[in-house]
């Protein structure tokens, strides 16, 4: 098997906000820095992030400060965050957001010339930074001008299938070149892992196409251990049509602004469910009412309830919200006239690897940051809190590793399991009989849609655990590309994220299984009214290769939960 | 009833293929469907391999950027017409790496190379105090997500990668605008072939982001240029002394028509509406009989006609350059006269038959002359075709009645198309004349290479543009073009020089029918 080695000190494979930011922090130490990057450098998830990064600077609250923001994260987490990482979420925030604008961000400016800050869900102080309801555009944006501008060698179009270990360390990744279809290893002293989120295992999200969970695969793979992974934030508002744009993100931002949630009867259904908050109750709250709705017979037509900004100004509406003005407009829907049809998406991982006050991971000189990571958020994150996570966690992760390839050298490495690896890409190539991963997503996705969502059962789950178990004995190893071409071909790229797909699934459905009352995200219509729920869930491959899960006490520092 | 509809897409594995290929699919039609919707069905349907890229399908990332039916844009949010078969192809210009999907090398390497972030010398105090009116315009600017459709669309990148292209000029200016940034963007812009764009507007009509492109970085870049002490190019410091001389753009030649005319007033019996003319500079000095051929054409449905004989230049080779003090004060003094002239006459209407004018009256004068009085001018500007179709009523014009009998087809000008949103009006005004075959050109929208200062700065590069364009109007297989703006005209028939195609302006066209129509009756 032919393939081509690169050497560099720190590798940091993703290039979204957390990956750019870690390049950026390890080329700062003198280093030979590399970032690969599964799409074209810019285009990565992140920029669609809309409603902003939150940040106790009080600009406009001026008795915010961050040990209440670490309060509304905890509780808004549902306390099952760990607090040490919390912790540096809420301290670093500022100094993170000070970095983008030193790179070149713009963002909204109070009338003083400081940072705006608007209000979002759970928060005591309107705390949101933004830029329109374009922030992770604006931050991308930024990111990409300063990665332009560092020593940071980016290979764009470069997807990672699997991390390498010698030694127990980490030794570099094995991959292939989408452009071109060859295979390419990196070797590094120090990797930090910034592979984004997984919403691509639903049949319903928000998220990009190549959010579909390779770092969670990939970690599980390796031997990591994950935590947090039955938790997936449903985002209440995602798009309800036309059919191509269902789940697209609908910003929180609408109802920060003063957007209100009404049902087929004109009624602010809010009130009955969380009257002190109405609509600016947690994502997972707000998302369950909305479904209560519909379910109930409340819904629009088409599966939805209606989000109203009829009552605000114009003017701020187009300042503010130029971007949802635009998506739709794709759609017919002038915002400013007539209210959306919105309903729950699925949007973001609050589980994955799990990280130490580091970033490091349960492997030596491998480091993580970003949606990617497990722990931050703990049952529910907060708007805002994610893009606030890539920047601080990203640094952190960045100078990590680099401090890490300071100290150490490079690990040899095992050419057989390399050479297995890139065989095992290259039989789906040469597989004449199989699975089209056209059909293998669609199964999957719609099985993790109907049974592991909002409101979970035991049954229901349990056939999810089965049916994925199956799944990865039967279709992952018989998965087949259509067309054995190795050039750019999307067919090929599809069959290998399947595995990744299939790990993810199988660690969301496992751990919500185990987890037998309601926390956060994890709603059980059928909760066992004696688990509170206060331990995390840890998944780790086995020696005997397989999934282990076992509880874990919560990390806890400041807040002791109820 | 499912509606099918046809998408012709390119092919191409250099691995495999001697040469590029189209292939067809049948694809069903949704409402609301967009390209990158057709692409995925095609993907999911009828062949995995189909190499597009797509990433958030919501007009974010700017991955999606294909050519629909000619014209690059992002596939996620162009609609799909399901009475329009669909051609769909890469990005001009780069590389094909596989179907849909190009090299972008050559684009990150041009923005590698104008430092294109934030310079600084020296830290930020932390927090920064920027206020919101100092980044207004860099807000605007900023929006652009690098889709690269911009490029594929360039008639300038088209022809050379000398000029890199409307959004890497736009990322000069981003910075340029930044109060923090350090660098001399101007020296960048000047060395990055700043005067190469003719303002064609294609990028900013194609823009995801609507980023006006054209003006907001191009023209506003040329202006601090020149407030910088950058030199034009002497044709274009030509025109711009010219302007101030004399009020004309040109020299005087043969005897200008406002000198020929011994009136200002050309009233009919009855008539349905008053009009003022707003001649320019070429139709008065350079096309006088173009000149009356529009007054004709206006008298015969009824329209008085008035042509203040103090009028003056717009302007436009001076606010396409940058020269704004000569720009402004041709704004204020075409302002005065023409308000006055509406005053004396009772009319609120000027028309125009030049597309350079009739752009710069609307989109540079009237914001000027708004933002610096509180007030925008009391007239409205119509193009000729326009007025005709849209306030005459197409079902009120006198229908031409001589025939003429050829195949012709139409050369859109920039600034009349994309420029002041005339699109269909003068194809509608040439369909009236009987004999006309007319014959549609996929590609009528592509600039001529005449306008924003190249032709007379860079006269080298606007022939290579002009043979481009050559190309697609031949292509047609008519025997005649036609415009509706002097400097296109001009173009088209250096252009054409040595060719059996014949050039024609619409309203010689149409005065030309209205007389073969008399002699026959």
């Amino acid at each position: 098997m032919n393939y081509k080695t690169i050497m560099c000190d720190v590798l940091v494979v993703g290039a979204g906000g957390a990956g750019c930011r870690a390049a950026i922090e390890a080329s700062k130490h003198n280093l030979d820095v590399i970032m690969l990057s599964k799409e074209l450098l810019g285009k990565a998830h992140t920029s669609m992030a809309e409603g902003g990064y939150n940040v106790s600077l009080g600009n406009v609250d001026p008795d915010d400060n961050p040990e209440t923001h670490f309060k509304d994260t905890i509780v808004g987490g549902n306390y099952l965050n760990n607090q040490k990482l919390a912790e540096i979420l809420v301290r670093d925030a500022s100094e993170r957001i000070f970095d983008l604008e030193e790179y070149g961000a713009l963002f909204d400016r109070t009338p003083e010339g400081k940072i705006a800050q608007r209000p979002f869900g759970k928060q005591t102080w309107r705390r949101t930074a933004y830029a329109s309801d374009r922030t992770g555009s604006e931050i991308m944006v930024t990111l990409t001008e300063a990665i332009r501008k560092e020593s940071v060698r980016v290979f764009d179009e470069v997807f990672a299938t699997k991390i390498l270990v010698e030694e127990g360390r980490v030794a570099g990744v094995a991959s292939i070149d989408l452009k071109y279809g060859d295979y390419l290893i990196f070797r590094a002293k120090s990797v930090v892992m910034a592979t984004g989120g997984a919403g691509r295992i639903f049949s319903v999200t928000s998220n990009a196409q190549l959010d579909v969970g390779d770092g969670y695969g990939m970690a599980y793979e390796a031997g990591c251990e994950l935590i947090d992974m039955e938790m997936v934030q449903f985002h209440p508002t995602g798009m309800v049509k036309p059919e191509s744009a269902k789940g697209r993100l609908v910003t929180e931002a609408v109802r920060g602004e003063g957007g209100i949630l009404l049902n087929n009867e004109s009624e602010r259904f809010m009130h009955r469910y969380y009257p002190e908050v109405m609509e600016l109750a947690g994502r997972d709250q707000v998302a369950r009412s909305i479904m209560t709705e519909v379910l109930e017979g409340r819904g629009s037509p088409e599966g939805g309830v209606y989000l109203s900004i009829g009552h605000l100004p114009k003017s701020i509406v187009e300042f503010r919200l130029e971007s949802m003005i635009e998506q739709f407009e794709d759609a017919g829907v002038d915002i400013r006239e007539e209210p959306m049809q919105v309903s729950p998406t699925a949007h973001h991982f609050m589980g994955g690897i799990k990280i130490d006050e580091e970033a490091g991971t349960s492997i030596p000189g491998l480091y993580a940051a970003g949606e990617c990571t497990g722990g931050v958020h703990g049952g529910n994150r907060l708007g805002g809190n994610a893009l606030a996570d890539t920047q601080v966690f990203g640094a952190l992760a960045g100078e990590s590793a680099a401090k890490f390839a300071k100290k150490n050298a490079h690990t040899g490495i095992n050419r057989d399991a390399i050479a297995a690896e890139f065989e095992k890409l290259e039989a789906m190539l040469e597989r004449k009989e199989g699975v089209s991963p056209a059909d293998a997503r669609e199964e999957l996705t719609e099985l993790m849609w109907s049974k592991v969502q909002i409101f979970r059962k035991e049954d229901d789950m349990q056939h999810a655990v089965k049916e994925l178990r199956r799944i990865q004995k039967e279709i992952v190893p018989n998965i087949k590309v259509d067309v054995p071409v190795k050039r750019f071909n999307p067919g090929w790229h599809q069959a290998i994220e399947f595995e990744h797909m299939v790990t993810t699934a199988r660690m969301v459905a496992e751990a919500a299984v185990m987890r037998k009352g309601s926390r956060g995200a994890h709603y059980r219509v059928d909760a066992d009214p004696n688990d509170k729920g206060y331990y995390n869930i840890v998944i780790r491959k086995g020696k005997d290769g397989e999934m282990e899960l076992r509880k874990e006490d919560l990390v806890i520092t400041k807040i002791t939960p109820p | 009833m499912t509606k099918t509809i046809k998408a012709k897409v390119f092919r191409y594995n250099p691995d495999s293929d001697n040469e590029p290929y189209f292939q067809d699919f049948d694809v069903e039609y949704e409402p609301g469907m967009t390209v990158l919707d057709v692409l995925l069905d095609i993907q999911d349907k009828y062949d995995s391999s189909l190499a597009f890229r797509w990433e958030c399908r919501g007009g974010q990332c700017g991955s999606c950027a294909v050519k629909v039916n000619t014209i690059a844009r992002i596939a996620c949010r162009t609609k799909v017409d399901p009475d329009e078969d669909l051609l769909i192809e890469p990005l001009e210009k780069m590389p094909v790496i596989k179907d849909l999907v190009v090299d972008l090398a050559q684009t990150t390497f041009r923005l590698r190379r104008i430092r294109p972030y934030v310079a600084r010398d020296k830290k930020p105090q932390r927090p920064e105090i920027i206020h919101a009116e100092e980044i207004e315009k860099v807000r605007e600017i900023r929006k652009c997500i690098e889709c690269s459709a911009c490029l594929s669309n360039c008639p300038i990148v088209h022809e050379t990668w000398d000029y890199p292209g409307p959004m890497i000029i736009r990322q000069l200016a981003r910075l340029e605008l930044d109060p923090r940034d350090v660098e001399d963007r101007i020296a960048m812009a000047m060395d990055e072939s700043l005067y190469s764009c003719t303002t064609c507007k294609m990028c900013e009509d194609i823009c995801p982001k609507k980023i006006k492109i054209p003006s907001l970085a191009v023209e506003l870049l040329r202006a601090k240029a020149v407030e910088a002490g950058y030199p034009l190019a002497e044709g274009q410091q030509g025109f711009v002394d010219q302007i101030v001389k004399t009020g004309r753009a040109v020299p005087e030649k043969d005897l200008p028509l406002l000198k020929e005319l011994n009136t200002a007033e050309f009233f009919v019996e009855n008539p349905r509406g008053r009009v003022a003319f707003f001649t320019g500079c070429l139709i008065d000095y350079r096309m006088q009989s173009t000149g009356k051929a529009l007054i004709e054409v206006l008298n015969r449905n009824n329209i008085d006609v008035v042509v203040p004989k103090e009028q003056w230049c717009c302007a436009s080779p001076a606010f396409r350059t940058g020269d704004l003090n000569t720009a402004h004060a041709a704004a204020r003094r075409v302002t005065e006269i023409f308000e006055k002239a509406c005053e004396k006459y009772d009319c609120d209407t000027v028309v125009v038959a030049c597309a350079g004018c009739g752009k710069t009256l609307r989109e540079d004068h009237r914001p000027f002359i708004e933002e610096e009085r509180g007030k925008p001018p009391r007239y409205k500007v119509y193009d000729m075709a326009e007025y005709l179709i849209q306030v005459v009523g197409k079902e009120n014009i006198i229908p031409p009645k001589g025939e003429i009998d050829l195949k012709i087809t139409y050369h859109e000008p920039c600034h009349l198309g994309r420029g002041q949103h005339v699109f269909d009006e003068p194809i509608q005004l040439l369909k009236m004349i009987p004999g006309v075959d007319y014959i549609e050109d996929p590609y009528k929208n592509r600039c001529c290479g005449a306008g924003g200062g190249v032709r007379a700065g860079q006269r080298e590069l606007s022939q290579k543009i002009a043979t481009t364009k050559k190309e697609y109007i031949e292509a047609t297989g008519a025997e005649m073009v036609t415009t509706e703006c002097p400097f296109c005209t001009i173009q088209l028939n250096d252009m054409m020089k040595g060719t059996e195609m014949q050039v024609r302006y619409i309203p010689d066209l149409l005065a030309e029918s209205y007389r073969k129509g008399d002699a026959k009756t």
